[in-house]
C-alpha cells in the first residue's frame, strides 16, 4: 500500500521468513515470557497522534496504517495472528473461526464455520451474516472503498462485478448481493472465480472483519465513525479532531489479551510538546513515532531495543524509493534511470532521516519475503563516474521536474540533496515542491509532469505479488488514482508477472527473485533506498512493547501500562 | 501680615538643551481682599510664578526663595500639606475653559470633588454646595445642568463652572491664569464683572495674571509687570498708569488700542521675549529697546524705587529726568491724538 | 444613550450582511466546483452530484444566497460538513469554547500585566523599570508564539513541572468519554502555558499603547485642574488620568479580540488546543470547505459583535460621543 504512514496487513499462511526480519535489526522487546494475565490487565493506555488523525476508523475504508492500528485492536478475524513478537507471531491461527478453512481441490471454494457464542460489543451475536457484510461494504458502489478493487477482489469473487459494476464503480451494479458469498447460521461460504494463493491471508486483513449486518453504506470520506465491534476492544468514542476512545469489549473471550482497560488516542497533537509529555510519563507514546531530530537523543538516553527498554526501533515491511517517470522527458531513458541508481546516494537519503531510520536497499523486494535474494547491484554511497559512464548524454543534457512535499522539513531536504547530486551528475533541475498537502494526488494522475519524486511502498499483505505486480502492472492505469505512479507498461513484463502469480511454493519464490532483478536491470523504473525502520519512544509505564509488521505498527492490545 | 509674601523666588528647569531659568528672583506682596495684577508677554515668567506657589509644577522644576502663605513657609512643604491648603485656601483657574475640565465626568461630580476633598460632608450636602456655587456663578437652571458634561456647556459657562470649583470652598486667595483670554469680549466683560462681585461677597483676594492691561486696568489694585522671568515695574494701579518708570511698561501701555485715538497702526514693541535658556547679559530687556545704551547690556538693573513715590519700583539703568522727558513726550503724543479724535 | 446603541445595532446587522455577501461570494461564486470542493478530496462524481444538490448550487445565485442566510438566520446553521459528517455549527460548538477560553483568558492576563506596567511606566519615564518594560516589549513583538510556546512548555511543564505540558480540558466537568479531564482547576492549569503564549505578543503592544496615553493624558490641562482642586497623585491617576486614557485601549482592545480568533492558531497548534484556528487550517488543507466558510463566518460575526460592544462601551465612557454619533 502507499507509503503515507506505515502499514502493513498480514502474512502468507505458510508463515515464510518474517523471521529473518524479526531476528535481524530487532523487533521490539520483551514479550517472550508467560505474563499473568490477570495481575497485568488494566489501565489506561495514553497514546497522542501527532502525525495527525485518523481519516476514517470504517472497516471497510481504512487504508492507512494508523487507521489499521486501531482496527488490529478492535476487529475479530476469521483468522487471526497472534500478539507475539518473533516467529510464534507469524502463524496464523483461528480466532472466529473453529479451525483453518475448508479449501475444495482446485482452490476456488473456501469455507469457514464460525465459533459458537461470539458477540458485538453491544452484545448481539456474531454469524457468518458479519463477515459477508464486510465483503459487500467492500465492494459497494455505494460506499467510498476505492481501495478495495485495486487489489482485484471484485473480479476474484464470483458475482463480485456485478455487485460493483465493472470498471472501478463507472459501470452499473445488477445484484444486490455478491453472489459468491453466501452466509448461513454460522457457515460462510466464498466462492472465486479462479485460484487465489494468498487468498486466507488476505482474509485476515482488517477490511474483511465482522461488522454488524446492518452497518451501513456511507458515501462520506470518513466513513462511519462509532459502531460496535467484536473484537477485544470496541470504538467509544471517536473525535476525529479530539479523542478516540477505545474501550475492552466485555463480549470478547478470544486469544488477545486486551491488557489495557482503555485506550485513550489524543488526534492532532503537536509533536513537540508530544515527546515531552511521553519523556515526563504523562502519555505513552506517539503514534507517528519519533521525529528524526529526536532519534539520536533518545537512542543516547535509553538504549535501543534493551529490555523494558524506552526507545524501540524495529523494522518495517516498507519501503522507500525515489519513483521515476518512465514515460515523460528525460525519465523516459534506460541509461539514465540506472545511471540514477549509481548517482543518488542512498546513505545520505537516510541520514536526512536521522539515526536508525533504515537500512539501504536497491531493490524492489525486501528481506523476509518470498523469492527475496540479496542483489547488491547498486552502490550505497554515490559512484559519479560509474554514473556519468553509464547514463552517458542522456545524463548530460537531461532536464529533471524534481517533486516533493515541501510542507515537510525532512523530504525537504531530501529534494534538496538530490538536487546537489544530479546536478553534480551534469542535469538541469527544476524543483516543484508540493505546498497544499495533497502530494500523492498529482502523482497519481495520468499525465504528471514529475520526473523524479520521492516515494514507498508498504505491503498490504506479505506476499510478493503486492510488491510487484500491484505496482508494476501498467494494465492497472488509468486518469487518476493510480498505484503504478511509474507509468510502467510494459507488455512482456506484464506477462512474466502474470505468470508468477499463478505459480506457488518453490517456484514462485524462484520466479519473483527472477522479476525483481530484471526489473533493477532491465527496466530500472525507479531508485529504491531504504527499507524503513520505525521508531518509537514509550513512557516508563509501558510493557510487553510489541510491533506488528502485519500493518506497521506498535501493538496497542498487547501493551501493559502501569 | 500680608496674605502671600513671596520673596527672591526662583524657578528652574532641567531640560536636555540645559537650564531654563523661567523666574529668576520674584518677590512681591498681597494682602487679604486685595487684587494683584500680574502682567508679562508669554514666557515672562507669569505663570509659572504661581504654579511654584500653588507647587503644581513637574518634578523636574528646582525652586528656591520663600513663599509664605498667612505666615506659613509653603514653598517646600509636604505635597500632603500642600494639598490640604490647594483647593481649599487657595484656588486657582486657568487659561482654557475647553481642555480645563475632564471630558468624561459630570460637573456635578467634579464640583462635589472639590468640596469631598477637603470637607467631611455626605454626597447630598457636596451637591446642595455645587448647585448653590453654580446658581452664585450665574449659571441658569444650576439644578438640572449640574447633570451635564463639560461639552454641553459653551466657553464663557464652563470658565464660570471653573471659577465655581475654584471657589466652593471659600478660598482666600484665587489666581486667576489668564481666565478671559480665550473668550470673547462680551463674555470676558460678564466674568471680569462676576469675578469683582464675588471678590467683594467672599472677601478674597485675586491674583490675575493676564498679558491685558485693560483687565488689569479694571480689577486690579496692585500690579507688577513680568519680563524675562523678573519683577521689571512694581506699583499701585493707579500710579502705574498714571506715570510708568520703564520702557517695557511704556511700550505695553503704547500698544493699548483707545477709541479715544485716531491711529492708523497700535504701537508695537518689536522683536520677540528672550529665551530663558540664553537669556541676553545685562538688561533682559535691551535688545528690544529704542532707549538702551552700552550699560544696559552689560549690567542688570535692580530694582528700586520712582522718584516720587517710594512704593513704586522699577528696573531700568535710564536716569530719572530722562525718563521723566520720555513720558512727558508720550502722554503729550496721547493726548495730542485724543484731541484730534475729538 | 438607547438611541446610540440602536443606530449602532442597525450598522451591526448592515456589517453582518455585507460579511455574509462577501464569503458566499467568496466561497460559491467564484471558485469552479465549489460542491467538488466541500465533497472533499477523492470523492467520486456520483458524490460530489449528490452534493451539488444538497448544496442547491442548481438554482439561480439570489435564491443560492437567500437560503444561504436564511438557514443561517432561521435555522443557525452554517452549513455541514460532509467530511467530517457534522454540521458546522456542532464543530465550532465544539471548537468556539476553546478559542474564547484561550482569548478571553488571554485578554484579562494581557491587560492585568500592561495595564499596570504601562502605567508605572508612564510614570517614571526613563526609569529602570520603564527600561526593562520596553525591552520586554520588544521580546514580545518579535518572538513568535510557536517559538515561545515550545520554550514555555519545555522550561516550565517540562523541566519544572509546574503546568501541564499541552492539551485543554473544558470548564464545564464532565464525564463522558473522550473527555478525559475537565472542570475549572483542571481548565485553568492546563490554560496558563497557552496564555502566556498567546498574550505575550498583545502585552507587549498594550503596554506601549498605555505608556503613551497616560504620558499624553498626564500632560492635559484638566489633569493640572485636578491637581490644583488639591487631588492626591493617586486620586489623579485613578479618577481622572485612567478614564481618559483607557479610551484608545478599548477601541484597539475590540479589534484585537476579533483579530486574537485568527492568531490563536500558533498557540493551538503548539499545546494542541483543539479550537478554532486549528480546525480552520484542518479544513482548509482538506479542502474542507463548508467548515472554511463557516468558520470565516462565524469569525465574521465574532468582529461585528466584538466591534458593537466596543462603540458602546465606549460611548459609555465618553460621554461626548454619545451626544454626537
Amino acid at each position: 500500500m502507499r507509503r503515507k504512514h506505515l502499514l502493513s496487513l498480514f502474512m502468507l499462511s505458510m508463515g515464510v521468513a518474517l523471521l529473518v526480519v524479526a531476528t535481524t535489526v530487532g523487533v521490539a522487546s520483551s514479550a517472550t515470557h508467560k505474563v499473568n494475565a490477570a495481575a497485568a490487565k488494566g489501565g489506561i493506555l495514553k497514546v497522542n497522534q501527532s502525525a495527525g488523525t485518523f481519516d476514517t476508523l470504517d472497516p471497510q475504508l481504512a487504508y492507512v496504517t494508523n487507521d489499521w492500528n486501531v482496527l488490529d485492536a478492535t476487529q475479530l478475524m476469521l483468522l487471526n495472528y497472534p500478539d507475539k513478537s518473533g516467529s510464534a507471531g507469524n502463524v496464523i491461527v483461528p480466532e472466529a473461526a473453529k479451525s483453518y478453512p475448508t479449501i475444495s481441490k482446485n482452490g476456488k471454494t473456501y469455507t469457514y464455520h464460525l465459533k459458537k457464542g461470539l458477540r458485538f460489543s453491544d452484545g448481539s451475536k456474531v454469524t457468518a451474516a458479519a463477515f459477508k457484510r464486510a465483503f459487500e461494504r467492500i465492494l459497494s458502489p455505494k460506499m467510498f472503498a476505492q481501495y478495495g478493487i485495486y487489489d482485484g477482489l471484485d473480479t476474484d469473487l464470483v458475482g463480485g462485478q456485478a455487485f460493483a459494476g465493472t470498471g472501478a464503480f463507472t459501470g452499473k451494479p445488477t445484484t444486490k448481493h455478491i453472489s459468491g458469498v453466501k452466509a448461513k447460521g454460522r457457515t460462510l461460504k466464498i466462492h472465486l472465480t479462479k485460484r487465489v494463493p494468498y487468498f486466507t491471508s488476505l482474509l485476515a486483513m482488517q477490511w474483511f472483519g465482522a461488522i454488524k449486518p446492518n452497518m451501513k453504506y456511507t458515501n462520506s470520506k470518513s466513513g462511519i465513525l462509532k459502531y460496535p465491534s467484536a473484537g477485544p476492544y470496541y470504538i467509544a468514542a471517536n473525535n476525529l479532531n479530539g479523542y478516540t476512545v477505545l474501550k475492552r469489549n466485555k463480549h470478547y473471550h478470544g486469544f488477545r489479551p486486551a491488557f489495557a482497560k482503555e485506550i485513550l488516542i489524543h488526534n492532532l497533537t503537536n509533536p513537540d510538546t508530544s515527546m515531552l509529555q511521553i519523556e515526563k510519563n504523562q502519555v505513552d507514546f506517539d503514534m507517528g513515532g519519533v521525529p528524526a531530530t529526536y532519534a539520536g537523543k533518545f537512542a543516547k538516553q535509553y538504549g535501543v531495543n534493551k529490555k523494558n527498554g524506552r526507545f524501540h526501533v524495529g523494522v518495517t515491511t516498507c519501503i522507500d524509493w525515489i519513483a521515476l517517470n518512465v514515460s515523460r522527458g528525460s525519465t523516459q531513458n534506460t541509461k539514465l534511470r540506472t545511471a540514477l541508481n549509481y548517482g543518488l546516494g542512498r546513505n545520505q537519503l537516510i541520514n536526512i532521516l536521522g539515526p536508525f531510520a533504515g537500512s539501504p536497499a536497491d531493490q524492489v523486494l525486501i528481506p523476509g519475503l518470498s523469492g527475496y535474494h540479496k542483489l547488491s547491484l547498486y552502490p550505497n554511497n554515490p559512484n559519479v563516474s560509474k554514473a556519468k559512464s553509464v547514463g552517458g548524454s542522456a545524463l548530460s543534457g537531461a532536464n529533471l521536474d524534481l517533486y516533493y512535499n515541501g510542507l515537510s522539513q525532512t523530504r525537504t531536504h531530501q529534494a534538496e540533496l538530490m538536487q546537489s547530486e544530479l546536478t553534480q551528475l551534469g542535469a538541469q533541475v527544476t524543483m516543484d515542491p508540493e505546498s497544499t498537502g495533497d502530494y500523492y494526488g498529482p502523482l497519481e494522475t495520468k499525465g504528471t509532469k514529475y520526473n523524479v519524486a520521492r516515494a514507498g511502498w508498504c505491503a498490504d499483505y506479505f506476499d510478493p505479488f503486492d510488491y510487484v505486480n500491484v505496482n508494476f502492472d501498467g494494465r492497472s492505469i488509468q486518469p487518476t488514482g493510480n498505484v503504478d505512479y511509474f507509468y510502467f507498461n510494459n507488455a512482456a513484463f506484464n506477462a512474466k508477472m502474470d505468470k508468477a502469480a499463478a505459480k506457488s511454493g518453490k517456484a514462485r519464490a524462484t520466479a519473483y527473485a527472477a522479476l525483481d532483478k530484471t526489473l533493477m536491470t532491465k527496466y530500472v523504473p525507479l531508485v529504491p533506498y531504504t527499507v524503513d525502520n520505525a521508531r518509537y519512544v514509550t513512557s516508563n509505564k509501558v510493557h510487553n512493547w510489541i510491533y506488528s509488521i502485519y500493518f506497521n505498527g506498535p501493538d496497542l492490545n498487547a501493551m501493559k501500562v502501569g | 501680615m500680608p496674605l502671600i509674601e513671596v520673596t527672591d523666588l526662583q524657578t528652574r528647569f532641567r531640560t536636555d538643551d540645559g537650564i531654563v531659568k523661567a523666574v529668576s528672583g520674584v518677590s512681591f506682596s498681597l494682602e487679604r481682599g486685595e487684587t494683584l495684577g500680574v502682567v508679562g508677554e508669554s514666557g515672562s515668567g507669569k505663570s509659572v510664578t504661581f504654579l511654584t506657589v500653588m507647587g503644581l509644577l513637574e518634578k523636574t522644576a528646582e525652586t528656591s526663595g520663600s513663599v509664605r502663605f498667612d505666615g506659613e513657609e509653603i514653598l517646600g512643604l509636604s505635597m500632603a500639606r500642600l494639598r490640604r491648603i490647594r483647593g481649599q485656601r487657595m484656588g486657582m483657574i486657568f487659561q482654557d475653559p475647553m481642555t480645563s475640565l475632564n471630558p468624561v465626568k459630570k460637573i456635578g461630580w467634579q464640583l462635589e470633588e472639590a468640596v469631598l476633598l477637603h470637607n467631611d460632608v455626605n454626597r447630598k450636602e457636596a451637591r446642595r454646595r455645587s448647585v448653590a456655587i453654580l446658581e452664585e456663578v450665574e449659571i441658569p437652571r444650576a439644578d438640572t445642568r449640574i447633570d451635564d458634561y463639560p461639552h454641553q456647556f459653551s466657553g464663557g459657562m464652563r470658565q464660570r463652572v471653573m471659577i465655581a470649583m475654584a471657589l466652593i470652598n471659600n478660598p482666600e486667595i484665587l489666581i486667576a491664569d489668564e481666565p478671559t483670554t480665550a473668550l470673547d469680549v462680551t463674555t470676558q466683560a460678564q466674568i471680569l464683572r462676576l469675578m469683582g462681585r464675588l471678590q467683594q461677597e467672599h472677601e478674597m483676594a485675586i491674583v490675575m495674571i493676564t498679558h491685558d492691561l485693560g483687565v488689569v486696568a479694571e480689577l486690579a489694585d496692585e500690579v507688577i509687570v513680568m519680563y524675562g522671568g523678573r519683577v521689571v515695574e512694581q506699583a499701585n494701579v493707579d500710579n502705574l498708569f498714571a506715570k510708568a518708570e520703564m520702557p517695557y511698561t511704556w511700550g505695553l501701555l503704547g500698544s493699548l488700542p483707545r477709541l479715544n485715538l485716531e491711529t492708523t497702526r497700535l504701537e508695537q514693541i518689536p522683536g520677540q521675549p528672550p529665551s530663558l535658556l540664553h537669556p541676553p547679559t545685562g538688561c533682559a530687556f535691551n535688545p528690544r529697546c529704542a532707549y538702551a545704551f552700552d550699560r544696559c547690556r552689560e549690567e542688570l538693573p535692580e530694582l528700586r524705587p520712582a522718584a516720587q513715590e517710594h512704593a513704586h519700583l522699577f528696573r531700568c539703568h535710564l536716569g530719572d529726568e530722562e525718563r521723566a522727558r520720555i513720558w512727558a513726550e508720550k502722554k503729550a503724543a496721547f493726548a495730542a491724538a485724543a484731541g484730534s479724535a475729538a | 444613550m438607547t438611541a446610540f446603541v440602536i443606530r449602532r445595532l442597525f450598522w451591526a446587522i448592515f456589517l453582518f450582511l455585507v460579511a455574509t455577501i462577501a464569503a458566499y461570494v467568496l466561497f460559491f461564486i467564484i471558485p469552479t466546483n465549489p460542491a467538488a470542493l466541500a465533497a472533499g478530496k477523492a470523492a467520486t462524481p456520483v458524490v460530489v452530484k449528490h452534493i451539488s444538490h444538497v448544496m442547491h448550487l442548481d438554482l439561480p445565485i439570489y435564491q443560492q444566497y437567500w437560503l444561504f442566510l436564511w438557514n443561517m438566520v432561521r435555522h443557525g446553521s452554517l452549513g455541514y460538513s460532509f467530511v467530517n459528517q457534522l454540521p458546522v455549527r456542532g464543530l465550532i460548538r465544539q471548537d468556539a469554547p476553546v478559542t474564547m477560553s484561550l482569548v478571553f483568558g488571554g485578554a484579562v492576563f494581557w491587560l492585568a500585566l500592561s495595564i499596570p506596567v504601562g502605567i508605572i511606566s508612564a510614570l517614571r519615564p526613563r526609569s529602570i523599570l520603564d527600561r526593562s518594560a520596553m525591552i520586554f516589549v520588544l521580546i514580545g513583538i518579535s518572538a513568535h508564539p510557536v517559538w515561545i510556546g515550545l520554550i514555555l512548555a519545555y522550561l516550565i511543564g517540562y523541566r519544572l513541572g509546574l503546568t501541564p505540558i499541552s492539551n485543554y480540558c473544558p470548564l464545564v466537568p464532565s464525564h463522558s468519554i473522550g473527555v478525559p479531564c475537565s472542570g475549572p482547576l483542571q481548565w485553568f492549569e492546563h490554560m496558563i502555558l497557552p496564555w502566556m503564549t498567546f498574550m505575550l505578543l498583545f502585552a507587549a503592544l498594550y503596554v506601549r499603547l498605555i505608556r503613551a496615553t497616560v504620558i499624553e493624558t498626564m500632560s492635559e490641562d484638566f489633569v493640572r485642574t485636578a491637581r490644583a482642586k488639591g487631588a492626591s497623585s493617586g486620586r489623579v491617576l485613578v479618577q481622572h488620568v485612567l478614564r481618559n486614557s483607557m479610551l484608545p485601549v478599548v477601541t484597539i482592545l475590540g479589534m484585537d479580540l476579533g483579530l486574537a480568533l485568527g492568531g490563536a492558531v500558533f498557540t493551538e497548534t503548539v499545546f494542541s488546543l483543539h479550537g478554532l484556528g486549528q480546525q480552520l487550517i484542518t479544513a482548509a488543507t482538506s479542502d474542507d470547505l463548508p467548515v472554511v466558510t463557516g468558520i470565516l463566518v462565524f469569525a465574521c460575526i465574532a468582529v461585528i459583535v466584538f466591534n458593537f460592544i466596543v462603540d458602546v462601551a465606549y460611548a459609555w465612557l465618553d460621554p461626548r460621543i454619545r451626544l454626537t454619533t
